[in-house]
């Protein structure tokens, strides 16, 4: 019964924005308006984090690494 | 892809780049917020790896020892630069708007150079400004968690944290995040 009085907790609420939180805590969300808002604006800024986009570096960036990376061989040596 | 890239595979060199050239690469440029010094740390981050791969320890994610060598790149940046506490919206003390054009980081006096317009482009959203108004600790763990996807223990195995701090951390960033982006809507 005190489980679904307690407010959720920084971690549930994350749980819950992955659609993850058990059952029992939902039924205290559902009835929480201070919870409710809480869980929103977190979601929100959540959202924003995973819809970033991924940068690239410019072109022959791997050309560029490879020019200085020593592969090593199977003698245990390295070419170059 | 490592295993075969420690038995001296070209192609495997050139695979492992691939793969984490835009997580490495997107990671420290919202660290550092300049294109070509985030280009340079991830150059040095992927010659580091890839030149000691053989001490890679497999019980170890190999995409977290990678971040933890990029991440650690851009924090020792951060320090000897002190730049940290520059961003687009000007200090995080500044109250008035003269406090804030005066801290601010101008991007329009680099305004002629190509890469700079890239730069606003790419970073210039409201929530990248506010990313880039975090703490770098702040910055790196909330990166890791959200765009890349990691566990809280995989975040604190890889920038080597205790647990606690690391949820405290995204915690704090999340809290700083929606009261920047709310100020900037009110």
């Amino acid at each position: 019964m005190a489980d679904i009085m307690l407010h959720l907790t920084t971690d549930e609420i994350e749980l819950w924005a992955q659609g993850l939180l058990p059952a029992a805590r939902a039924i205290h969300l559902a009835d929480c308006s201070l919870c409710r808002v809480e869980a929103e604006r977190e979601r929100k800024i959540i959202l924003e984090l995973v819809q970033l986009p991924k940068f690239a570096p410019s072109a022959g960036f791997a050309d560029r690494v490879m020019a200085q990376v020593k592969i090593p061989t199977a003698s245990g040596g390295w070419q170059v | 892809m490592v295993a075969w890239a420690k038995q001296g595979h070209d192609a495997a060199f050139r695979e492992l780049v691939r793969r984490y050239e835009r997580p490495v690469f997107s990671l420290l440029y919202r660290m550092v917020r300049d294109r070509a010094l985030a280009e340079d740390l991830a150059q040095e981050t992927f010659i580091k790896v890839l030149n000691g791969i053989k001490s890679y320890r497999p019980e170890f994610k190999f995409s977290s020892w990678i971040f933890k060598i990029a991440n650690n790149a851009a924090i020792d940046h951060l320090r000897r630069k002190s730049i940290d506490t520059l961003s687009l919206d000007g200090a995080p003390s500044a109250e008035t708007a003269d406090q804030i054009r005066a801290t601010s980081l101008q991007l329009d006096s680099r305004g002629e150079s190509p890469l700079a317009e890239v730069e606003s482009r790419e970073l210039g959203t409201a929530i990248e400004g506010a990313i880039a108004r975090l703490r770098p600790e702040y910055r790196s763990c909330i990166l890791l968690r959200h765009v890349e996807g990691y566990s809280y223990e995989e975040i604190a195995e890889t920038l080597d944290l205790p647990l606690g701090t690391v949820k405290t951390y995204i915690h704090r960033a999340r809290n700083e995040l929606r009261g920047y982006l709310e100020d900037r809507r009110d």
